[in-house]
């Protein structure tokens, strides 16, 4: 037993704490002592099902195993309940959500997380239970594997199949083959937003991704603060087309050159560089989800016209594009007051209300095209880049799950850049 | 804050008091009387102070779930492994020694800013004691008015004020190139952290300062001191404790500081506890979260058992 | 400081009047110190509350005088969004609740520790002390780790983990308050009033606790004081949207689209808590008469 740790090769907290109820303290049963004997390291290369089916990749789509069965069509809707609503900080109208409360008759509590690893850290402890979670694809499986995303009752989700790209619900997305956890919430390209009115659009186009690195703009320059995009842009930047690669030389040089940014360049990582700061002339150039670009209208200051606002993305070349998920954690305590909220996001005008009047991230609709946005002014027709096209998907780079190993990399370049170097 | 000192001079005399406890006071409780007052407290305590500490123990010494990779403590102190620990402690130290930098700015910029709270909080502090005369109460209460507003608020109007295009800007821009305060300015961290704890430094100065009688330094003068000579070798000694404590009582939260550079910095101005409130959420680095809380509590360890020192000795003497 | 008090006769002799005789002569630079502190310390505070009333989104730029962040946003406003309205209840809720417990087990330990000698005593106090000083990132990660792992969501993270963390991290303050003035008191009046045949309880509900008072209320104005003004171990003990408190919606804020509507919440905030000082301190003014000179400096140094 040379070398066991109780708790070694659990990965179900829920099973170690229902043995352990009552004394924490207390010597492990026989059976998670039995369970800990297994080799250390056997579950963990890749975890589970993703070691079995390989990570999920656009080019090896993976359908994710149930975790038992969908709540029935016949539930009935939870009345009067409060609704758990777990998402990122300015991520839904709340106009659009008072309308749901209204329909329903419920309440919804909306709680917000800075990046996605401190959701899904709050999700995974069990700390926060909510009914309705925003989750980033890479995150998927994982969810599933902990059993913590309950499968979905399609049939109460119409609108999946009715407004969305078909290749959303059939044969549904490369991470969850038949759309068994998961419908889209928004898609999203990232490229490089830049001030008009001080880079002019073809020296933009002739920059790319260099606009971050230009020293001309000292001091104003922004940069996401989430690992997995910062790593990423920089890796694509580098020449490396791949945004999980798990080559260590690649993922030095991607940490070099954001720490270039912060120490040379005085550029600052933060969330809100393009949405809040870029619009109000903080920052000349900034890392940019094409939501963020389009919704920094709302944050112009008055007198300053939509046109000073730019957005790059590459062109001939793949660029960097994804979509945000929408999920219903297995301890929903309203989960069909939670397929409801779901289906009611993917209402054609709800839906539309929600990205064209508050967020700026686009669902994808069938019925939205991009020229009829830059007509009815949802995006400034010198941001037409930012709309995103169902064809972007099939030659895009997608970020997804890392292996874990692959992910400490990552992570310990990461706490290098938080360090500043 | 002051009177965690005044906690420690008692103005009636110990022995005499122990005594009468001792004697005629047992007389009157029986033994148990007095410590069950202190038995709800005590048990507090030890359920939310000391049993959580105990638990960043095992989770520093524990190990992961592989699959999110948040961690798993391990109670059981025999089966405690070092190993991450070890990795923490090394990134201090081992070259590319990634956590050097921000250790030693974090002693860099504790230091600075706990000496401009002493500068600054002592001619404060003192000019409020000695010559504010009919202005003294109106001075007292803008110096804690900055209390009954949120730390959170006040910073968070600072980096309003100092943001590109802000009214610091405006005024810098009359003398100076503007400069982008929010980038990452180590001299923007300091002045933060000197405005959020310089109230905890003022106030104890002053009670001190208050305390000490206008005939001791009469006194002094009359000797022929010259003023300034009173001041070193009066006033300033009868101070210093008022000093230590306060160095210490603005110094050691100014440690775990991370919201500060948080709103007011950068990645090239993180410090300690910056790294400690990233590992907390970030997947994979819960032990890691746990390792550097006890880095941090080794760190304030030696300043905290100096001042626990002194207050005993403080008691003592009186 | 008793020690360094001198024959009183010495305070009042003629050459008193000399200090001033020109009190403004000397100090000139402590003045311009004094002076640019409180404008240091100040305008931020006074830049907070008035953007609660700018026109325009912006916070560094004045844009015109509106409540449109108190009331006229349909969905943003102070009054129109009902996570804010919900944060400044639960920062009330928490500190109150803090109030009521910190400071009755504060105050007991207090009067215990003052009377009970020895070794567990000693123990006690330090473990008390080591409270009092701890950085609050170090107890509040504690915190955190052992209600999520320790105890593992037996008290889910909201309302009822950050009471009892505030509760642990408020309650050396009033001990520290309660027990300064212990000391000053001494046991005398006590033992005055069983010598007189009061019994134990009678003693210290007629004797000692309206003794304390003062103590005890300049402790509540401590508590709620910090409490309101807690970020480090409210934050980590949050959990649902609706436990979180203003101060950790500020920081979210001040991270992502702050907006003026934090600034009017955090108007509200001030004025609340220089309410509960203010009427802490004419009460302190009054349960204090005849028993020391209470001066505003008094207060302020607890």
């Amino acid at each position: 037993m040379a070398g066991r740790h109780p708790m070694e090769n659990r990965w179900s907290r829920r099973q170690f704490i229902g043995r352990a109820a009552g004394g924490a303290i207390a010597v492990p049963s026989l059976a998670a002592i039995l369970a800990a004997c297994a080799k250390p390291g056997t579950t963990e290369s890749g975890g589970g099902s993703a070691a079995a089916v390989g990570l999920a990749r656009p080019d090896n789509p993976v359908e994710l195993p149930l975790n038992g069965d969908p709540i029935a069509a016949s539930t009935p809707i939870e009345e009067g309940a409060t609704l758990q609503v777990y998402n990122w900080d300015a991520y839904m109208y709340k106009k659009v959500l008072k309308a749901f409360e209204e329909e329903y008759g419920v309440t919804i509590e909306w709680t917000t997380f800075n990046n996605m690893e401190e959701g899904i850290q709050k999700l995974v402890s069990g700390q926060i239970q909510p009914d309705v979670f925003f989750p980033t694809t890479d995150y998927i499986a994982r969810l599933v594997e902990s059993d913590l995303i309950q499968p979905l009752n399609l049939e109460l989700v119409p609108n999946l199949a009715s407004n969305v790209w078909q290749s959303f619900s059939d044969p549904g997305p490369f991470y969850d083959l038949g759309a068994r956890y998961t419908v889209p919430y928004t898609i999203y390209t990232t490229g490089v937003a830049y001030r008009r009115d001080r880079v002019d659009d073809a020296d933009a186009s002739a920059q790319g991704y260099d606009l971050l690195w230009n020293p001309d703009y000292t001091g104003e320059i922004a940069y996401y603060d989430s690992y997995r995009d910062a790593i990423g842009m920089a890796l694509v930047r580098n020449g490396v087309m791949d945004p999980n690669t798990g080559d260590p030389a690649s993922i030095t040089a991607a940490k070099d050159s954001i720490l270039e940014i912060i120490n040379d360049l005085d550029g600052q990582l933060r969330i809100n560089g393009t949405f809040a700061k870029l619009p109000e002339g903080e920052f000349t150039v900034s890392q940019s989800w094409s939501g963020d670009i389009v919704g920094a209208k709302w944050y112009l200051p008055k007198g300053t016209g939509e046109d000073v606002l730019g957005y790059w993305y590459p062109e001939g070349e793949p660029g960097l594009i994804g979509n945000d998920t929408i999920v219903i954690p297995t301890t929903a305590q309203s989960p069909r007051l939670a397929h409801e909220f779901l289906n009611f996001f993917l209402d054609e005008q709800w839906g539309y209300t929600n990205f064209a009047d508050w967020n700026g991230y686009q669902p994808p609709f069938t019925t939205i095209d991009p020229d009829s946005l830059i007509a009815d002014g949802v995006v400034a027709p010198q941001l037409n880049k930012a709309v995103v096209t169902e064809e972007m998907f099939t030659t895009g780079l997608v970020q997804s799950q890392l292996a874990p190993e692959v992910d400490q990399l990552w992570l310990d370049a990461w706490s290098e850049i938080q360090a500043g170097g | 804050m002051a009177s965690a000192e005044a906690t420690a001079e008692p103005q009636g005399g110990k022995r005499s008091r122990e005594d009468q406890a001792a004697g005629r006071g047992g007389a009157w409780f029986p033994r148990w009387y007095w410590p069950t007052f202190t038995l709800p407290g005590t048990l507090w305590l030890v359920l939310l102070f000391i049993l959580p500490f105990y638990t960043v123990l095992s989770v520093a010494f524990g190990t992961v779930e592989p699959l999110f990779r948040t961690p798993l403590p391990v109670y059981q102190p025999w089966y405690w492994s070092f190993g991450t620990f070890d990795t923490t402690l090394e990134k201090f130290y081992v070259s590319p020694a990634i956590y050097q930098e921000p250790l030693i700015r974090t002693f860099a910029y504790v230091f600075a800013a706990s000496a401009i709270c002493l500068v600054v909080g002592y001619a404060v502090a003192y000019y409020t004691a000695r010559y504010a005369g009919r202005f003294r109460v109106p001075i007292l209460l803008m110096l804690v008015a900055p209390f009954f507003i949120s730390y959170l608020m006040r910073i968070y109007a600072w980096q309003s004020l100092l943001q590109p295009g802000g009214y610091v800007d405006d005024i810098w821009g009359i003398f100076a190139e503007p400069v982008n305060w929010l980038s990452g300015k180590p001299v923007t961290v300091i002045l933060g952290l000197v405005y959020g704890y310089i109230p905890f430094m003022i106030l104890p100065l002053y009670g001190s300062l208050d305390r000490i009688e206008q005939s001791m330094l009469e006194a002094g003068r009359d000797l022929g001191a010259s003023p300034f000579h009173t001041f070193r070798r009066v006033t300033l000694p009868l101070s210093k404790p008022a000093i230590l404590a306060g160095l210490v009582i603005v110094s050691l939260p100014m440690f775990g500081d991370y919201y500060t550079n948080d709103l007011l910095g950068s990645q090239n101005t993180s410090m300690l506890g910056n790294l400690i409130n990233l590992a907390v959420f970030q997947p994979g680095q819960g032990q890691e979260a746990g390792s550097l809380t006890i880095v941090l509590m080794l760190i304030v360890v030696i300043p905290m058992g100096y001042y626990l020192r002194e207050t005993r000795r403080a008691a003592e003497r009186a | 400081m008793s020690d360094v008090a001198l024959d009183p006769v010495v305070d009042s002799t003629p050459r008193r009047p000399r200090l001033f005789r020109n009190p403004w002569r000397k100090p000139w630079g402590l003045l311009l110190v004094t002076l640019g502190y409180l404008l240091w310390s100040l305008i931020p505070v006074v830049i907070a509350v008035v953007f609660s009333f700018n026109a325009g989104r912006s916070r560094s730029t004045w844009q015109g005088f509106s409540l449109r962040w108190w009331t006229g946003e349909p969905f943003d406003a102070l009054f129109t969004d009902p996570s804010l309205r919900a944060a400044m209840f639960q920062t009330f809720r928490l500190s109150i609740i803090t109030v009521l417990i910190a400071v009755p087990l504060g105050t007991a330990f207090a009067i215990g520790i003052d009377r009970w000698h020895g070794r567990p005593a000693r123990g006690a106090n330090f473990m008390m002390l080591l409270s009092f000083v701890v950085p609050e990132m170090i107890l509040g990660v504690s915190l955190f780790l052992m209600f999520t792992q320790l105890i593992d969501n037996l008290i889910p993270l909201g309302t009822t983990s950050q009471i009892l963390g505030l509760a642990t991290f408020q309650m050396s303050y009033s001990v520290v308050i309660v027990r300064a003035r212990m000391l000053s008191i001494g046991p005398e009046y006590e033992e005055a009033a069983l010598d007189l045949g009061a019994r134990p309880g009678q003693s210290l509900r007629r004797v000692l606790l309206p003794l304390l008072s003062p103590a005890i209320l300049a402790s509540v104005a401590v508590v709620f004081a910090d409490s309101v003004d807690n970020f480090v171990i409210v934050r980590y003990l949050s959990g649902t949207a609706d436990s979180e408190p203003l101060s950790v919606k500020i920081y979210s804020a001040a991270r992502s689209s702050p907006t003026p509507a934090v600034n009017a919440a955090a108007t509200v905030m001030l004025v609340a808590t220089i309410t509960v000082v203010l009427v802490g301190y004419l009460l302190y003014r009054r349960f204090s008469k005849g028993q020391e000179p209470a001066d505003v400096g008094g207060f302020a140094q607890v």
